[in-house]
């Protein structure tokens, strides 16, 4: 049936600049996942990208006392407010992720994590009273790709396989500062096979607009995946006078905002000016929804899930107990068992003895008898 | 002073070194041994298929020797590469590569020495130093990479360096070093750290070594090609913002390595090697062959 044109406006036309106004008021909640190796500039590039310190740089001091090999999920919460728009703003970092000899399962916190979050947003809904949920399911994760020049590596693979099947996975190489342009083309270009070839699914994004301008600028946003990074909050100045956000070498400046130099600015234009919505939409819509039917599928309405606790520094405490509790069992087991030989001893001993008081009773008893039969015939 | 006058006795008949280089993909160890050659001895990794990516190949020891000729000096530099380090999820299995490597070497060295008669043309292939490549985090070291050190420098002459140190900016790199010797000192790794003896030695030496010794780990940027700056001919990385320079000192400490690594310590590590840790190990295994056999 098709729409019926209204003749004189009537104020539907308004709809939009009321809803405008609600959520406008209402604010917003922004939940970004940065995973990666440490030191490829993730904090960096936080505080780059709100231009304010979100998250303090680390501190040294304490590095000598750290002794556990664990990944840590970290959680950062900020209120941004531009023009009177308020957005809630949840960083989740993931140090430790990477960093040591043996990585295997090192991505299973980070999975989990995102897992949970699902889970509790779906409880949540469950729940007789649900006007007041908590959302911290994640709108977008940032995956750091550390700038090798070759390739990605095989953890690398494994994460990002993970990942793009639950969250809106967006791959940025680190530290783009270290590439020369050739090197970077190649680079990139190596990158969208490995991650074609290894179906590795990437957020992508309706190109399509109404207006040319959108549609050849989400283009140019899309080109440019996965996205080059230079992080910086420092001001600098440049060779030719002007003052930069930049990175100040002796052989010249590195521009965060310069489009030559790095993707940030694409990247910034994705994140928060064109597509925030986006990333929330499809998050809500499409990660949550199949996360949603698949646990659906199996558990009733209220039901817990059923949780496998799979940190790790757990596994080798975990082998570490079972190993101790098994060495236990066998010592009491042999305690038992000899225990077990001491009593069948005593038995015995004591059934001999028995027996040779039988016999010393029977020999008794023949010996009477004989007396017996002794006495009678003398009696006649 | 002893190891100039050696040198000038050696200098027609030339001199054998062996150098290893250690590092995760990427930090331009490849690179790194070409420069130092000038020429093109490691050829460039092949593109492996991208449908192959996530398999994990482990680590391959694979030695390349090139003729040198430094200032009239004749070198038979052998270098010794070890692709796949630190690439794989788990990486517990590669230190044990390593150090077989290097102590099957002394294993050689050593029944050689005991048979009755000897080859006079054998081939010493034991390594006189290693270059380990630091991961320019910006922060501290890793895990990884105080294990391998600390592993390894038992059985050779660890030398930390900084691999695309053309990441940091000058501040930086000095923080980084800063804090990567501080590391190297609280995990007690006794790296080489070109050693002299304040009453022995003349001031010259004294000099030389103090400077060498503040400048590690040396930070390190390889280039293969040449560009043109200025008018001349350069070995150097062309960036939109500039230019880094391999053989600028300003930019990089690669110059220095080169000149202690093949002219001024060249002797002294061989002679560490040969007096000392080689000798270590030679009393360690007896003493377990003659514990073995009681």
């Amino acid at each position: 049936m098709a729409p019926t044109q209204v003749g004189t406006g009537i104020g539907i036309a308004n709809l939009p600049n009321q809803r405008h106004k609600i959520v406008a008021k209402n604010g917003s909640n922004f939940t970004l996942m940065v995973c990666g190796e440490s030191g490829l500039g993730k904090t960096t590039f936080i505080n780059t990208l709100f231009t304010t310190t979100i998250k303090t740089p680390r501190t040294y001091k304490r590095r000598f006392n750290k002794t556990e090999k664990t990944v840590e999920i970290e959680i950062i919460r900020a209120e941004l407010e531009e023009k009177q728009f308020n957005v809630k703003l949840s960083v989740i970092d993931t140090p430790g992720f990477g960093d040591y000899t043996n990585n295997r399962d090192s991505w299973m916190p980070i999975i989990d994590f995102i897992d949970d979050q699902h889970e509790s947003y779906m409880r949540q809904d469950q729940q007789p009273k649900r006007n007041e949920l908590s959302d911290m399911r994640v709108h977008c994760c940032l995956y750091f790709i550390r700038p090798t020049g070759h390739t990605l590596k095989p953890l690398d693979i494994e994460v990002m396989k993970r990942l793009g099947t639950r969250v809106n996975l967006i791959p940025v190489i680190a530290k783009a500062d270290t590439m020369t342009p050739t090197d970077l083309h190649k680079f990139k270009k190596r990158i969208l096979e490995v991650i074609a070839a290894q179906n590795i699914q990437c957020y992508t994004f309706p190109l399509d607009s109404d207006d040319e301008a959108s549609t050849k600028r989400n283009m140019s946003i899309m080109a440019a995946m996965p996205f080059s990074i230079i992080g910086s909050t420092e001001d600098v100045v440049t060779a030719d006078g002007r003052t930069v956000k930049g990175r100040q070498y002796s052989w010249g400046v590195a521009e965060v905002e310069n489009e030559d130099h790095c993707d940030f600015k694409k990247l910034r234009q994705l994140l928060i000016r064109t597509h925030m919505l986006d990333l929330i939409h499809s998050t809500e819509e499409s990660h949550y929804e199949n996360y949603r039917r698949t646990q659906m599928e199996t558990r009733k309405i209220g039901e817990p899930k059923v949780k496998t606790v799979t940190n790790p520094k757990w596994k080798e405490e975990e082998e570490a107990l079972r190993k101790r509790f098994t060495e236990q069992v066998r010592l009491e087991e042999n305690r038992f068992r000899s225990w077990e030989q001491q009593l069948i001893a005593e038995r015995d001993r004591l059934n001999k003895d028995l027996e040779a008081e039988h016999s010393h009773i029977k020999a008794l008893e023949a010996e009477l008898e004989a007396m017996q039969a002794g006495l009678s015939p003398k009696r006649k | 002073m002893a190891h100039r006058i050696g040198r000038r006795k050696n200098v027609k008949k030339g001199f054998q070194f062996t150098l290893m280089v250690v590092g995760a993909s990427g930090l331009g160890r490849t690179t790194f041994i070409n420069t130092l050659c000038d020429a093109d001895v490691v050829p460039k990794r092949e593109s492996d298929e991208p449908d192959m990516a996530h398999v994990e190949e482990g680590i391959k020891i694979k030695p390349y020797t090139v003729e040198l000729d430094e200032d009239g000096v004749k070198i038979s530099l052998t270098v010794v590469d070890t692709p796949g380090f630190g690439d794989m999820i788990d990486n517990e299995y590669c230190f044990q590569e390593i150090l077989g490597y290097l102590e099957r070497q002394y294993d050689d060295i050593l029944s050689e020495e005991s048979r009755i008669k000897r080859n006079p043309r054998f081939r010493d292939n034991r390594v006189h130093a290693l270059l380990y490549f630091i991961t320019p985090t910006g922060h501290s070291l890793r895990e990884i990479d105080i294990e391998l050190m600390k592993r390894l420098s038992p059985r050779i002459n660890v030398i930390p360096v900084i691999g695309k140190a053309d990441t940091f900016t000058p501040g930086e790199l000095a923080d980084f070093k800063k804090r990567v010797m501080e590391d190297i000192e609280h995990h007690n790794i006794p790296i080489y750290n070109f050693p002299y003896d304040p009453e022995e030695d003349d001031e010259e030496t004294i000099e030389e070594n103090s400077e060498l010794r503040s400048l590690l780990p040396f930070a390190l940027i390889g280039c293969e090609e040449e560009i043109m700056v200025n008018g001349r001919k350069v070995r150097g990385r062309q960036y939109p913002w500039g230019i880094v320079e391999v053989d600028n000192t300003q930019h990089c400490d690669f110059a220095k390595l080169r000149f202690a690594l093949l002219s001024s310590h060249l002797q002294d590590l061989k002679e560490i090697t040969h007096d000392y840790l080689y000798e270590n190990y030679r009393t360690e295994k007896l003493s377990r062959t003659a514990e073995m056999s009681e």
